[in-house]
């Protein structure tokens, strides 16, 4: 019974190709390299090949929950993106459902506009902070959509009056830096 | 800016990724400007992560100049560059080099930042801190533990469970904070309005004790060694309310599954707890919890009354009906495992799969309709049938295969049933659309039929001679090809097939023309009839002109191989092309690869191929029969093995015998078996034993839970008897120098055992398994004897910096004791099969009867689970499973004797009633002596 049930999160568009993809492995564990880098967490090329097949699997299927090379795999298909969950195939399905529905619902609530491949890719570092604060290195973090969402900073404004604080602390800062110079070199 | 980068980010919003130098450039540069530009760097680092996320890699100086550059922006306090900055310190740290240097820009963090980013701060610890340093974390995270913050309390228990493996010292010594996580109900703290709608808009967290979830799976991971700590904490938590997550309290339910595994007998204490909590309003506990009872009821019978089980299924049945599809996907899964030991206790759910059968979601009506297969009995296959066929086109390639294994083990569970399931499987195979892959899974079904329900044969060779006229896969066609060949010289008009195969060479391929000579071949050289032959020779010689080399030798050689037949029979050809007798594949695999590997004298000697394993046909038969039957049984007790095999090690895997009937753990037993063998044998002074006649499956000798876990495993020679102990030191902080193992004979005085020597294990680290031997020799006869065994050894501390023991230290000696082995008539036994069971019975001529009355309270498939396991033979026509609906039970054993190969058959019938098991075993061998010692000690 460990904690670490969700093995990775997706975000396919329309063709099967990778928006977002992250596959979780425990971090720190002691074991087997080779294990290690033959499996899913680690080689890229595994990785493609998963989501290529997968995404044959899913694409027009209207399945929501499935089992896939005993990985169970929760989706949910937009009109040009499909947002993928993938657990352990011993998991409990509703523990994942939980965090699926955390996951699709959190990133309806971030991108104001509905969920599309444009608007994912503009709003790039909203998914990556909400995926962030879902699941950490594999452990359900939170399931409660609006709490993501809260933690979930928008961009910063650009501000002008700061830069000029700051511009004018840079130049003083040189002054004074160029001042002590002169002064060691007169002694 | 250049024209051409300004392009590439036009296209970055569009959709290709954009460049990597391109970006790793403008990270540089923006990352090193004074003063920072936070929206820039904000987006700046998204593109990055996007690069990154899309498996782009940096090479280890260029991530190293990235992560460098991007800790600069720790001077920079803005939240909202803040927590991006964390994420790409999380990727990057993987691929630099060196990421202390982000360490202290972190921890400060943690301190005295926002309550925003302290979360992102401390989750970021997991990534920067090692074995050396993660100590320095431990007040810092103890804090955070303990904060009213529900956000930073949980990344806290998060990153103290990830660090777990490197520091689990440091983690010890909050415990208790984290433990006051469980019951701790925190609450999100309220926020001015403006600050933080500012940051992140307008959303307002809800509280969702995610905390309870995070700290009951860290508290497992530091106290699951002790099963007193949590029995207790299981306890509690299952009796108070405090547990409002309903994530947390499926983790709960995962607890007190640890522990029934652990202790079966404490399924009584937590009965009431699971009951009640099968009717919670979470649908994810109810789930979980149906599946711990359903896996345990299944496994420990007399545990759980009938009338329980049958409570689960009816909450199963209920929510079958609901309209979530996970709930009804998982809820399916489980019917299944249960459907694949106990199909008739889920009768009940029919009606409900009947309806599902036809649901939207192909997944769900897939595993609806294998359920209803499996819960098929003789009187509705045929409509079961009828109603698959009707639906069966319009699914995937995916789910035909999944229906078609299913229609296969049915047809093994129903032989007399063959007829429709017959018809259904050719009219897929010749009407139905479908790749390979799916049309392989047929044949390979068919085949299985026509082996073994010999009365299909005819039938189905007829049809499969149809179906080969119009075939497009080679593939296919050759496997038919071959199992023509070998199936059709034993029908009643051969010249049929000739006919077909005939055809085949006229009209396709290459590949199917070689195929089709070697079937034709095979009809001349074992059916005994004249004209048939002659004919074959002359569509041989016709053949023996073939355009293609492979066609034209493989005639050849079958012209000679007949004409050399004429004379007598015994002869290379027949022992060709119908073999007595296969290798087995694996131990032949490992042996030749040994021989290779000991290159001692450039490969003089050649290789020995008698040591390799061989079965008759039958025995292969029997051998595909039980792999086909366990596949069957496989998913139920993947669940036995779930709980560990997937993140611990070795342990785990001898242990798992611990639960009886466990299939799934067959071949690596094989695998162990052969790899301890090897190793006994590179001990010099074993090396003039002679051949290792058998070797036992490992016993466990201890508690799986002791300080020290020991298993024994018996090795039989023709004069001499070794004992192998398997040491694993559970302490984590003492040594074991010197183990070695005690063994005395129970009867000293009688013994016809003389102990020669003992090997002892020099030193045992902490988690490291290591194995001692004794070695005993024997006389002529069956030895039985039992051993009382203790185990010797000197504890010596270890230095926790070196992880070696003290210098100088003399440590204490100490003595354990471990239960006692046996070495009973079965070890010198091991399973045979044989075709007709009764009749072989009947013939063998001595005979041995015992009755037997086991008071103590265990079920029929308990009581034949261990006479399987005592008695190491096969169990054949299926009577390896109880029933669950009678209270008696004919179990048929069939094996022979690893010294002499003498046969031995034991047919045991065991009635259960109110005052324990009765059994009257019967048995019967070629070797009086070894038949009745196997029916006396037989419990």
């Amino acid at each position: 019974m460990s904690l670490y049930s969700v093995e990775g999160i997706l975000v396919l568009d329309s063709k099967g190709d990778r928006i977002y993809g992250k596959y979780y492995n425990p971090p720190h564990s002691v074991s087997d390299e080779y294990a290690i880098s033959k499996s899913l967490a680690t080689s890229n090329k595994i990785q493609l090949e998963f989501e290529k097949q997968l995404f044959k699997k899913t694409h027009k299927k209207n399945a929501e929950i499935m089992l896939y090379e005993n990985h169970l795999v929760l989706y949910k298909e937009y009109t040009d993106v499909t947002l993928y969950l993938i657990g352990d195939g011993n998991e409990n399905e509703l523990v994942l459902q939980e965090a699926f529905d955390a996951y699709r619902n959190s990133i309806e609530l971030v991108l104001h506009n509905g969920v599309d491949k444009k608007n994912i890719q503009e709003n790039y570092d909203l998914i990556l902070l909400a995926i962030d604060e879902l699941i950490d290195n594999g452990i359900i973090l939170e399931t409660d959509p609006a709490s993501i969402a809260s933690r979930v900073t928008k961009a910063p404004e650009e501000s002008v009056t700061l830069d000029l604080d700051k511009g004018l602390l840079g130049a003083w800062g040189f002054a004074k830096s160029k001042f002590q110079e002169r002064l060691q070199q007169g002694l | 800016m250049s024209t051409k980068t300004y392009k590439k980010f036009e296209n970055a919003g569009s959709g290709d990724l954009p460049d990597k130098m391109t970006v790793y450039q403008d990270c540089m540069n923006t990352f090193n400007e004074s003063p920072v530009n936070p929206k820039r760097c904000r987006i700046l680092i998204s593109r990055l992560l996007r690069l990154l996320s899309n498996g782009v890699a940096f090479p280890e100086n260029e991530a190293t100049a990235l992560f460098f550059s991007i800790s600069k922006l720790f001077q920079h306090q803005n939240d909202a560059l803040r927590q991006v900055v964390y994420l790409a310190i999380k990727e990057l740290s993987g691929m630099s080099e060196d990421v202390l240097m982000a360490t202290s820009s972190i921890m400060k963090d943690v301190q005295n930042g926002s309550d925003l980013v302290k979360p992102n701060a401390i989750r970021a610890l997991t990534y920067v801190l090692d074995e050396s340093t993660a100590f320095s974390a431990e007040r810092l995270l103890k804090s955070a533990v303990v904060s009213k913050h529900p956000a930073i309390s949980s990344a806290a228990l998060c990153t103290s469970y990830n660090l777990l493996p490197i520091s689990e010292v440091t983690i010890k010594r909050f415990a208790n904070e984290a433990q006051e996580g469980i019951s701790d109900l925190k609450q999100f703290p309220n926020i001015p309005y403006d600050e933080h709608s500012l940051l992140v808009g307008e959303f307002y967290p809800n509280s969702s004790y995610m905390a309870q979830y995070h700290a009951i799976g860290l508290i497992y991971q530091l106290k699951k060694n002790d099963k007193m700590a949590i029995l207790k904490l299981a306890s509690q938590l299952a009796d108070s309310n405090t547990l409002k997550n309903q994530l947390a309290k499926v983790q709960v339910v995962k607890l007190i599954a640890d522990l029934i595994n652990r202790d079966p007998q404490l399924f009584n204490e937590f009965q009431s707890v699971l009951f009640a909590w099968l009717t919670t309003k979470h649908e994810a506990v109810q789930i979980e919890v149906a599946k711990v009872i359903s896996t345990f009821a299944l496994r420990n019978q007399r545990l759980v009354a009938p009338d329980s089980f049958a409570y689960v299924v009816s909450t199963l049945q209920a929510l079958l009906t609901v309209p979530r599809v996970s709930t009804r996907f998982a809820v399916l899964r489980i019917l299944n495992k249960i459907a694949m030991v106990a199909p008739e206790r889920i009768a009940l759910c029919n009606p409900e799969l009947e309806t599902l059968i036809n649901d939207t979601n192909r997944n769900i009506s897939t595993y609806a309709i294998t359920i209803l297969l499996k819960t098929g009995n003789a009187s509705n296959i045929a409509s079961l049938i009828s109603r698959i066929s009707r639906f069966f086109h319009d699914v995937s390639d995916d789910f035909k295969i999944i229906i078609i294994d299913a229609v296969r083990t049915l047809s093994l569970n129903f032989p007399q049933e063959w007829k429709s399931i017959v018809k259904f499987l050719m009219d897929v195979l010749k009407n139905s659309e479908g790749g390979l892959k799916f049309k392989n899974t047929v044949v390979e079904a068919i085949i299985d039929i026509v082996s073994f329900i010999p009365e299909s044969k005819e039938l189905i060779l007829e049809n499969l001679c149809d179906f080969i006229e119009d075939c497009e896969f080679n593939e296919i066609l050759v496997r038919i090809l071959h199992l023509l060949g070998k199936e059709g010289p034993y029908t009643s008009k051969p010249s049929l097939y000739v006919r077909h195969i005939y055809n085949r060479v006229v009209l396709e391929n290459s590949i199917i023309r070689s195929a089709a000579v070697v079937a034709l071949a095979k009809f001349a050289l074992t059916k005994n009839d004249p004209t048939l032959k002659e004919s074959i020779v002359s569509l041989l010689n016709r053949i023996a002109n073939d355009q293609d080399d492979e066609v034209r030798d493989r005639a050849t050689i079958a012209l000679r191989l007949i004409e050399s037949a004429d004379g007598d029979n015994t002869n290379v050809a027949t022992e060709l092309i119908e073999p007595k007798y296969f290798y087995d594949l694996p131990s032949l695999e490992s042996k030749l690869s040994n021989y290779l590997n000991t290159n001692d004298d450039s490969f003089k000697t050649a290789f020995d191929s008698s040591s390799v394993r061989r079965f008759t046909e039958d025995e292969v038969k029997a051998i595909e029969l039980k792999r086909k039957q366990e596949q069957s049984l496989g998913a139920t007790s993947e669940s036995s093995t779930e709980a560990g095999t997937k993140k611990s090690k070795l342990n785990d895997k001898t242990e798992n015998n611990v639960f009886g009937g466990s299939s799934v753990g067959e071949d690596e037993q094989e695998l162990l078996n052969a790899k301890y063998a090897e190793e006994l044998l590179a001990i010099d002074q074993f090396k003039e034993y002679g051949k290792l006649i058998n070797s036992s499956k490992s016993v466990s000798l201890t508690e799986t839970e002791a300080e020290f876990v020991v298993n024994g495993i018996k090795h039989i020679f023709k004069d001499y008897i070794v004992l192998q102990f398997n040491i694993t030191n559970t302490l984590p902080d003492v040594a074991l120098t010197n183990v070695s193992v005690s063994c005395t004979q129970e009867d000293a005085e009688t013994s016809q055992l003389e102990e020669l020597f003992s090997i002892a294990i020099d030193k045992l680290l902490p988690t490291e398994v290591g194995a001692c031997y004794v070695a005993f020799q024997k006389t002529d006869n069956l030895v039985i004897e039992g051993f009382l065994n203790n185990l010797i050894f000197t504890t010596v501390d270890i230095n926790p910096d070196t992880n070696e023991p003290y210098e100088g230290e003399e440590g204490f000696q100490d003595e354990y004791e471990i239960d006692s082995l046996y070495i009973n008539a079965g070890d010198y036994v091991t399973g045979s099969f044989i075709g007709n069971f009764d009749t072989a019975f009947d013939e063998l001529p001595a005979e041995e009867i015992a009755v037997f009355n086991i008071q103590e309270n265990l079920s029929l498939q308990e009581v034949i689970d261990k006479i399987i396991t005592n008695s190491n033979c096969l169990p054949l026509n299926n009577t390896q499973f109880a029933p669950s609906d009678s209270n008696s039970h004919v179990l048929k054993l069939f094996g022979k004797s690893v010294l002499s190969g003498s046969k031995v058959a034991l047919l045991i019938k065991m009635i259960h009633s109110s005052k324990g098991i009765a059994l009257k075993v019967q048995g019967k061998g070629e070797d009086a002596t070894l038949c009745s010692d196997l029916v006396n000690g037989l419990m």
